[in-house]
């Protein structure tokens, strides 16, 4: 994520105060959310439902 | 058990729950001697560990001595009269603050018990205090806080694992013999690895979740910490049920699961998941070697174990970080805008990726993980209960933030808070350095009595909670 766009991302979400005072925690999160979708694979079936969780009521 | 030798010596600290609620239940121990034993051992070891954020041991010792005296009259309030618990720091005691760890809640007074504690109350137990914890059960270990983090008792310049810091430290030192953790990440079953004694993470819904302070709606489970197995059973015994008023309480029914204790490990069948800690994230030789003795001692208990295949424990921690973190957001959004100063370093940094992600992410996420809990349900079919690593290091030095950083994700916990199954972690020996190693054993969804016996099974096979702390 370049710094621009991190920056926007950041502006967006309200942390201007972080971003001023915490331009390193700023910055480590972004990298943080980054790399973190990158490792998760593709549903199999683009049409499933994000269900069970977590279902109250009957448990799991 | 002979109360009068333990009571008459140093080690009255180290009873367990069950050996303790007999005593007090037949006359032979007084609560009031064996809380003032506690509250001794705090007095002592406490300024070293850290364990506590608030001690409130008048009125701890105040119950103690109600207790007393209803246990005179043949009144025991429940199974657990009398009996020292610690609580986290992120769980409402009323008349209490709490504090999460943080200065954003310095000073937040509770006005009420959360549902765990009061049902710890109802059986009898008595409140000692409230527990030091990574701030907001995240961000840690931390020195930028108002509280110093705990330290691990079997040596303390060690970590103590994380988020029930306090918790693990405490239990294992002696300081009360039974604490409630909270777990989203693994953090009941990290400072039960770290600390060596037993942590539970249950199955989602469980346990109510009301009155504890959340971090991630959907992965959060509140836990018991013992030393023993057989205490942890009847820890649970007390805290589960439904909760009409927790939208994540499961309508099942519970208790009983220590009836399964004793049955052993004969017959059973038993799926280790070697990828996770041979390929996925390869652990420490120790680490491996430890796994590999369990294995072979509940084979020889008569126990059927195969490989079991599962998804990546790469992928597991990423779902659950994407999760954890799109929802953490949504419940710090307002004061990391308003407050980032106000947290320490830690947790400003690990609650702020939230932002940065998408909703498209989160339901990404939540699809992988319904098939990640098919997978597991899939596997648990085969067998009775997976074993598998629970960190793939011995706890690291608390004061290397490197270390800190690169052992901390070495774990395979998540997986299990991702997928809601029961799972349970406790000592498999001791490293070269005289450090817990550690073992994970999950089951099928509520049924923690299967779990219990397992880990019964290797415990006394082992001899595993007979091992203390070289503290004191």
């Amino acid at each position: 994520m370049d710094k621009e766009l991190m920056q926007a991302l950041a502006r967006r979400a309200g942390l201007d105060k972080a971003l001023a005072e915490f331009p390193d925690d700023v910055a480590a999160a972004a990298a943080q959310a980054a790399s973190v979708m990158a490792k998760i694979n593709t549903p199999s079936d683009p049409r499933a439902e994000p269900w069970p969780p977590m279902r109250a009521g009957d448990g799991l | 058990m002979n109360v009068g030798v333990e009571a008459g010596h140093r080690r009255l600290h180290y009873m367990t729950v069950s050996d303790a609620a007999h005593a007090i239940a037949t006359k032979a121990l007084s609560p009031v001697e064996l809380m003032e034993a506690h509250l001794a051992r705090i007095e002592t070891l406490d300024p070293t560990l850290n364990a506590f954020i608030r001690l409130d041991g008048e009125a701890a010792l105040a119950a103690a001595k109600l207790a007393e005296t209803e246990a005179a009259a043949g009144r025991l309030r429940g199974p657990l009269h009398g009996i020292p618990v610690g609580i986290k720091d992120i769980i409402d005691v009323a008349g209490l603050p709490t504090t999460c760890h943080s200065k954003i809640l310095d000073g937040n007074m509770a006005t009420a018990d959360a549902v765990c504690v009061s049902k710890l109350r109802a059986a009898g137990a008595i409140v000692v205090g409230k527990l030091s914890t990574h701030e907001f059960a995240i961000g840690g270990p931390s020195f930028d806080l108002p509280w110093p983090p705990a330290r691990n008792p079997w040596n303390p310049d060690h970590h103590p694992g994380g988020s029930s810091s306090g918790s693990g430290a405490g239990v294992a030192a002696g300081l009360f013999p039974m604490a409630l953790g909270t777990d989203t990440g693994g953090s009941v079953r990290n400072p039960a690895s770290c600390c060596g004694i037993v942590g539970l993470k249950p199955t989602y819904g469980l346990v109510s979740r009301r009155g504890v302070f959340p971090l991630s709606f959907t992965l959060d489970h509140i836990g018991p910490m013992t030393r023993n197995v057989e205490d942890n059973a009847l820890m649970l015994e007390a805290i589960a049920g439904h909760d009409p008023l927790d939208p994540g309480s499961a309508a099942v029914p519970t208790g009983h699961y220590r009836a399964a204790l004793d049955r052993g490990a004969k017959g059973l069948r038993i799926g280790f998941v070697r990828h996770f800690h041979e390929i996925d994230m390869p652990a420490e030789p120790e680490v491996t070697a430890a796994l590999e003795h369990v294995m072979r001692a509940l084979q020889m208990l008569g126990a059927d174990v195969r490989d079991i295949k599962l998804p990546s424990l790469v992928e597991f921690a990423a779902v659950n970080r994407v999760i954890l973190q799109s929802e953490a957001l949504a419940i710090h959004g307002e004061w990391l805008r308003t407050r980032p100063g106000d947290y320490g370093k830690l947790a400003r940094r690990r609650l702020m990726p939230g932002a940065f992600l998408t909703a498209g992410d989160y339901v990404t996420a939540n699809k992988r993980r319904a098939e990640m809990i098919a997978a597991v349900n899939a596997a648990l079919a085969e067998v009775d209960v997976l074993l598998c690593a629970s960190s793939m290091d011995p706890a690291c030095r608390i004061d290397r933030p490197a270390d800190v950083e690169r052992t901390y994700p070495r774990q395979a916990r998540t997986p299990f808070n991702v997928t809601g199954h029961p799972a349970l972690a406790m000592m498999s020996g001791l490293s070269k350095g005289g450090l817990p190693l550690s073992v994970q054993f999950v089951g099928r969804n509520f049924d923690e009595a299967m779990l219990f016996r397992v880990a019964r099974a290797w415990e006394q096979a082992s001899g595993m909670d007979k091992k203390h702390p070289p503290i004191g």
